[in-house]
């Protein structure tokens, strides 16, 4: 519990923390206002409509969890590796050890820190997308009436932690190939590229990338609820295959443990020299 | 060390190689309770390797380690929970500043008193800087604060590599008298350093390893009294004619000149035999412009490890005639 709270001040304070949740929900807030804006120039009624779906509650709800949760996905990964490559790299894992803390324990507490602030990031995304919505509402001169659908609202939680769940996968990749690379950038660069490259790999392999990480993490979130989110690096896109909600989630599962597995037994029968 | 004496720390035939590099060649270490062990070595000798090896961060090919008094090996981290380190380079969170980080260290091993963090960083001298981002700190001041880290759980047995890099001369002196305190109310404090002089001052007892094996161990007293050497400086010219003539009070061997004009020669002697040594060459009509004697555990490192001497490079030695 010691090594969880103090994982948990320690991310607190880092400024990784903020620079991720900041570039998310500072993107997430520019889009929507800037399209609201754009929306209310643009001659073409049918594409003035289309721009303006982004404002117009309920149905924003879904587009921004699906845009913090497509997103979230690359910084996750980012994220993810700058946590674990940094212990590698400044040498705070090396002081634990001699410490006689576990490895393990130290590890897998550490990331159960990261996990927690994926939620709160994801939280704090989803509101600042909210307050965004209604400002790009207000600028475009759309009611905001839907704000308060409760089918909507009531469907939101669940939803949201399936995406949690899934953007937590996301960030064990992460950690997972930092502590593989015993490196921060050498971790951010391999997760930024497999995250990429899983995107590019579905035009050839659909069959083969829908079990992937990125992939499956998208099509957990596919529940054929009212305006499910999907749709990101392997998901539910046009044209591309993706597995059932409930399988996708297993599989997420499946990473995430395997994920984690892998960072702990290298971290266990690793040698540290650094 | 005789056996049966109780040790904190002892190594057996400890064997370490990386690929075809062979770090540890079976090294035999046995550390006493209750002293400042000095742990000398040249670059390469295998000195971190093995700092690494009792802390756990390496896994030894095969020999054995104890830890006090019991056997140390893979999962037996809990054994750490009595031992402090500094390995390397101090390595701190540099977003977090010199509080945070030994919370956040505290947080890791063996539970640390409540207020144990504060009472370091008034040991260490850094409570005035202790809100400032470590990012921000020099040299010294990690150093510092690595000490402080060791300290945490107020360990039986520290280890320590290198701890005086980057201290001012205050501070070294302030370490010292820190360790010294240590093995005085019973801690055994391990120091490996390259600062012989450091380590002649500090040391109770000092092992030299060279090319990862131990070539002596011994008390501090036991291995100066071996090593009393008195060294005189004389014009280039008078170096053959000097050691004829030394020669015959004690072995005495000449270094290489080193400004082109005089050169220093090495009688093997008692150190207060300096005024008799000056005298006989007196008596030979040779004048030394420079005579210094002493116990020279620089001299025996470098016969012990394969270096060669330097005299009057460290200031090791008591100057006794008009330096030249």
């Amino acid at each position: 519990m010691r090594i969880f709270v103090s994982g948990l001040r320690k991310l607190v304070g880092r400024p990784a923390s903020f620079v991720t949740l900041g570039l998310l929900a500072g993107l997430l807030a520019l889009i929507i206002i800037a399209t609201a804006t754009v929306a209310t120039r643009d001659s073409s009624t049918a594409a003035q409509a289309r721009a303006l779906v982004l404002v117009q509650f309920p149905g924003a709800y879904d587009l921004i969890l699906e845009f913090i949760l497509g997103l979230g996905g690359l910084f996750a990964v980012i994220y993810g590796a700058a946590i674990a490559g940094s212990e590698w790299g400044w040498g705070t894992l090396k002081n634990a050890v001699a410490r006689g803390e576990s490895r393990t324990r130290y590890l897998l507490l550490s990331f159960g820190a990261v996990a927690v602030m994926v939620a709160v990031g994801l939280v704090i995304a989803f509101v600042v997308g909210i307050i965004a919505a209604i400002i790009g509402a207000n600028i475009a001169g759309v009611p905001t009436t839907g704000l308060t659908d409760a089918a909507t609202l009531n469907r939101m939680p669940a939803q949201f932690v399936r995406g949690w769940f899934a953007v937590v996968e996301e960030a064990s990749l992460g950690f997972a190939i930092a502590t593989l690379a015993r490196s921060q950038l050498a971790g951010i660069g391999a997760g930024i590229a497999f995250y990429f490259g899983e995107t590019f790999a579905r035009l050839f392999l659909p069959d083969i990338v829908k079990y992937l990480p990125f992939a499956v993490a998208q099509a957990s979130l596919n529940t054929g609820a009212s305006g499910s989110v999907g749709g990101g690096p392997g998901g539910g896109g046009a044209g591309i295959t993706s597995l059932p909600a409930d399988t996708a989630l297993v599989l997420v599962a499946v990473w995430l443990i395997g994920s984690l597995l892998v960072a702990v037994v290298f971290t266990e029968r690793a040698e540290i020299t650094g | 060390m005789t056996a049966g004496t109780d040790l904190a720390l002892a190594t057996r035939d400890l064997r370490k190689s990386y690929g075809k590099r062979v770090a540890l060649a079976g090294l035999d270490l046995s550390v006493p309770s209750g002293v400042v062990y000095g742990f000398l070595g040249p670059n390469g000798a295998g000195k971190t390797t093995t700092m690494r090896l009792l802390t756990g961060l390496l896994h030894p090919d095969s020999g054995s380690i104890q830890l006090l008094g019991s056997p140390f090996a893979r999962g037996d981290r809990r054994r750490l929970f009595r031992v402090g380190a500094l390995i390397e380079s101090p390595s701190f969170y540099p977003y977090l500043n010199g509080r945070q980080n030994l919370r956040e260290l505290a947080a890791t091993g063996a539970p640390v008193a409540r207020n144990r963090v504060e009472e370091l960083l008034e040991l260490v001298g850094l409570r005035d800087r202790a809100k400032d981002k470590v990012s921000g700190y020099s040299l010294g001041m990690k150093q510092r604060l690595g000490i402080a880290g060791a300290l945490l759980s107020d360990p039986q047995l520290l280890l320590l590599d290198e701890p005086a890099n980057g201290l001012d001369p205050a501070g070294i002196v302030a370490m010292r008298e820190t360790l010294r305190h240590l093995a005085t109310i019973g801690k055994t404090v391990f120091v490996s350093s390259h600062l012989l002089a450091e380590i002649q001052v500090m040391a109770d007892v000092v092992g030299i390893i060279a090319a990862g094996r131990l070539v002596r161990e011994g008390t501090m007293q036991e291995l100066l009294s071996s090593q009393q050497v008195v060294r005189v400086r004389l014009p280039l010219a008078d170096a053959d004619a000097a050691l004829g003539v030394l020669t015959a009070i004690a072995p005495t061997t000449a270094a290489p000149d080193v400004d082109g004009k005089t050169t220093w020669l090495s009688v093997r002697t008692e150190s207060h035999r300096a005024a008799e040594v000056n005298r006989v060459l007196a008596g030979a009509g040779l004048y030394a412009s420079g005579i210094e004697s002493g116990s020279d555990l620089e001299m025996l490192f470098l016969e012990l490890t394969g270096g060669e001497p330097m005299p009057g490079s460290e200031g090791t030695f008591q100057g006794i005639g008009a330096g030249g």
